[in-house]
């Protein structure tokens, strides 16, 4: 029993020790945020250095999961009380959770230049008319090619104006000794389909993967595989379809594959040969391609608040913003820090601001369902049955427009 | 065991009865906290887990908003309307019953075959129980590259002409590499168990037999086989139970595809908890594979009568 109070004397002893200077400390923010490759968690964690050298107050704890598993683990964090004080969300997925976030309308009144940002992505951040989160990245999905298989096989690299003809005759023709012109995902189908004027939302943005005109368009992005045998076979897999194309495209097995401006860091620091970029192939409608992009919210039920919503001015802030870009891991949404995704990362790479300007000419805002989530996990697991010929595009959508309406 | 029981009773009749009944309270006492710890983790990460889980399946509740009362809503929507839950039904069912059969063959088989060595018995075992304590997504991982279009698999198929398509991309032929890398990482857990219950058969019995003039195959039949069927059936009860709860290599290699041909219980499971965000219907799931496994113990323990021979 003695020994007992002695160890309990001690005990608080050194915890009011502690607990002394511990007021001069920064507090710690936990911050969620998804990245998949180390090249990613580098900057983010750099960008999380930058909070702390702004606000000497504030620390920012970052804790990442690649991309998938972020959207399993941010509902299970919500629904144990667990939340972080810095939630990040991209623009696809906000309706999904809009209830976790506080609106920011309140804190931008107080004086916030919103100016700064481009206008597409502060919509797509909004819900209901509210500001939930600030955002630091945007941009188009276009198409990333490996100029040294276009030299090597002596195809004319595409440019702005390409027709769908042009690009199946481009892959065609790049399409030897084992390399593939093009590699297609479960969902990247969407901007084909759009350029071919097709709609997958209805009016009331309710799910249309049964129009006719959408199922044609899908049949012909599954042609690429199963017809004109110019992009490899999906087959089912534990790993998302957009991971698998970019490896293939990094391991130069293919020559095209279509992504959005966030992924030039990867493209960076893991490719050996120089790129290429150039827009959607134009179809029946033109040259239609999606955009969205992803920002940074501040946790609703959270105890800091307040400082949370100084750190994700920071992260959003034009020196983060200029980081991010120059690193390739965003196109800035602040337009001001635009300049530096195309001078720094993508110095080198082929047509790059001609691209990035003529997509968002015409691009769309990514429009989705309140279930997206469930939308594009059902594609990814259904989708490889049309590329492997088991099945028509048809009955694909078919599936999972019934599974996702449920 | 009940032997030793009973001479334990005996013993104890013997000592005068307030002596006895202190030495019970003490034990007793001593045996009280020694149960504690396990009692309060299954407490804890068992039994509450389980009620509650009861309890969200008779509602809505989707992770993010407040749970509503259904009744029996969710149970009816699984047995009537949803199409998946019957795919994802005979899809476990027709994978425990290959798994199963090849299992046990394989384990029996190749455990009689090493007990036959003379040298290397154990060299062997520990080669083929190393799958067994490998992490199944890491191993799945190595498996996915082997079976990937265009992969050793493939070359393999082609280099003996065999008429067998790529196995990821085919749904009619998915489950097969599934139940592939369950063999792999299952069977060496079943091989050491019959192995152990065949060294333990007395030589006697079998030099007897061969005097009497008994063939290997009348020996193997006839003598081990009864004599190792309370392993046996351990075995089988333990990898059916296993092979209804199937995720690892699901998850980890095809999830659920292409389309819903390798969609199990334990994915439809996780599904509909985690990519969908319907915890409630996700947890009547769980209880309706509770309840099946339940009942195929519960039956198979009914079988045990008709095969399982207890030396007593």
């Amino acid at each position: 029993m003695k020994t007992l109070t002695t160890i309990l004397t001690v005990a608080a002893a050194a915890v009011s020790l502690s607990a002394a200077p511990a007021r001069a400390e920064p507090v710690t923010l936990t911050w969620q945020m998804w990245a998949g490759t180390d090249a990613e968690i580098a900057a983010w964690k750099h960008a999380a250095e930058l909070v702390n050298a702004q606000n000497p107050d504030i620390r920012i704890e970052l804790q990442t999961a690649p991309w998938r598993d972020y959207w399993t683990k941010l509902p299970t964090l919500a629904a144990s009380n667990t939340l972080p004080d810095i939630v990040s969300v991209q623009s696809l997925r906000l309706a999904n959770f809009a209830t976790l976030f506080e609106p920011l309308d309140d804190y931008v009144k107080q004086g916030f230049d919103l100016g700064q940002f481009d206008k597409s992505i502060l919509e797509g951040l909004s819900y209901d008319g509210h500001l939930y989160a600030l955002p630091y990245d945007f941009g188009p999905w276009i198409v990333y090619y490996n100029r040294d298989l276009f030299a090597k096989y002596k195809v004319e690299p595409p440019k702005a104006g390409w027709t769908r003809d042009d690009f199946v005759a481009t892959a065609k023709a790049l399409t030897q000794d084992g390399h593939y012109g093009f590699a297609v995902t479960a969902t990247d189908w969407l901007e084909f389909a759009l350029s071919d004027g097709a709609k997958y939302l209805t009016e009331d943005g309710a799910l249309n993967f049964a129009d006719p005109d959408l199922q044609a368009a899908f049949q012909s992005y599954v042609d690429l595989v199963t017809k004109e045998k110019v992009a490899p076979v999906i087959a089912a897999s534990g790993q998302p379809s957009g991971d698998i194309a970019r490896g293939r495209f990094l391991a130069g097995n293919v020559a095209m594959y279509v992504a959005g401006p966030w992924e030039m860091i990867n493209i960076r620091k893991s490719s050996n040969f120089p790129v290429g970029l150039a827009p959607l192939p134009a179809g029946k409608a033109g040259s239609i391609t999606l955009s969205a992009g992803s920002g940074f919210g501040i946790n609703k039920v959270g105890p800091h608040k307040d400082l949370a919503w100084k750190a994700i001015q920071v992260l959003t802030g034009p020196e983060a913003e200029q980081y991010l870009a120059s690193q390739g891991r965003a196109f800035p949404a602040r337009i001001a820090q635009q300049g530096s995704w195309y001078d720094v990362a993508a110095q080198g790479v082929a047509n790059a601001r001609e691209t990035i300007d003529y997509a968002l000419k015409t691009a769309q805002p990514y429009r989705t369902t309140a279930n997206w989530n469930t939308v594009s996990e059902l594609l990814e697991q259904y989708a490889p049955l049309a590329f492997g010929g088991s099945q028509s595009g048809a009955e694909v959508l078919n599936t999972v427009q019934s599974l996702a309406a449920e | 065991m009940s032997v030793q029981a009973q001479r334990l009773g005996a013993q104890v009749a013997g000592v005068p009865r307030t002596r006895r009944r202190r030495a019970f309270r003490a034990e007793g006492r001593a045996a009280f906290w020694f149960l504690l710890p396990s009692l309060l983790g299954f407490l804890a990460f068992l039994l509450f887990p389980l009620v509650a889980s009861l309890a969200l399946s008779f509602t809505n509740w989707q992770l993010l908003n407040q749970p509503k009362f259904l009744g029996l809503a969710n149970y009816i929507r699984l047995f009537t309307v949803d199409p998946s839950f019957w795919r994802a039904l005979t899809n476990t069912v027709f994978y425990t019953a290959e798994y199963l059969v090849l299992n046990l063959v394989l384990a029996v088989g190749m455990a009689v075959w090493i007990s036959s060595l003379r040298w290397g018995k154990r060299l062997f075992r520990l080669i083929f129980f190393l799958p067994t304590f490998t992490p199944m997504i890491g191993a799945s991982l190595v498996w996915v590259l082997i079976f990937t279009p265009g992969g050793l698999m493939d070359w393999v198929v082609q280099s003996l002409g065999l008429p067998i398509p790529n196995l990821l991309v085919d749904p009619a032929w998915a489950m097969q590499a599934i139940v592939i890398v369950s063999l792999w990482s299952g069977f060496g857990y079943n091989l050491l168990l019959f192995g152990a219950a065949l060294e333990s058969i007395p030589q006697t019995y079998l030099d007897a037999a061969q005097i009497d003039g008994a063939t290997a195959w009348q020996r193997f039949w006839r003598i081990k086989l009864p004599l190792i069927s309370p392993t046996l059936f351990f075995g089988t009860v333990m990898t059916a139970i296993t092979a209804l709860q199937v995720f690892d290599q699901v998850y980890s290699m095809t999830r659920g595809g292409p389309g819903a041909a390798t969609a199990t219980l334990g994915f439809f499971i996780y599904q509909n908890g985690f990519t969908t965000y319907r915890m409630g219907y996700a947890s009547s799931i769980a209880w309706v594979m509770f309840l099946i496994i339940m009942g195929l113990t519960a039956f198979q323990f009914r079988l045990q009568r008709k095969w399982v021979h207890y030396d007593d």
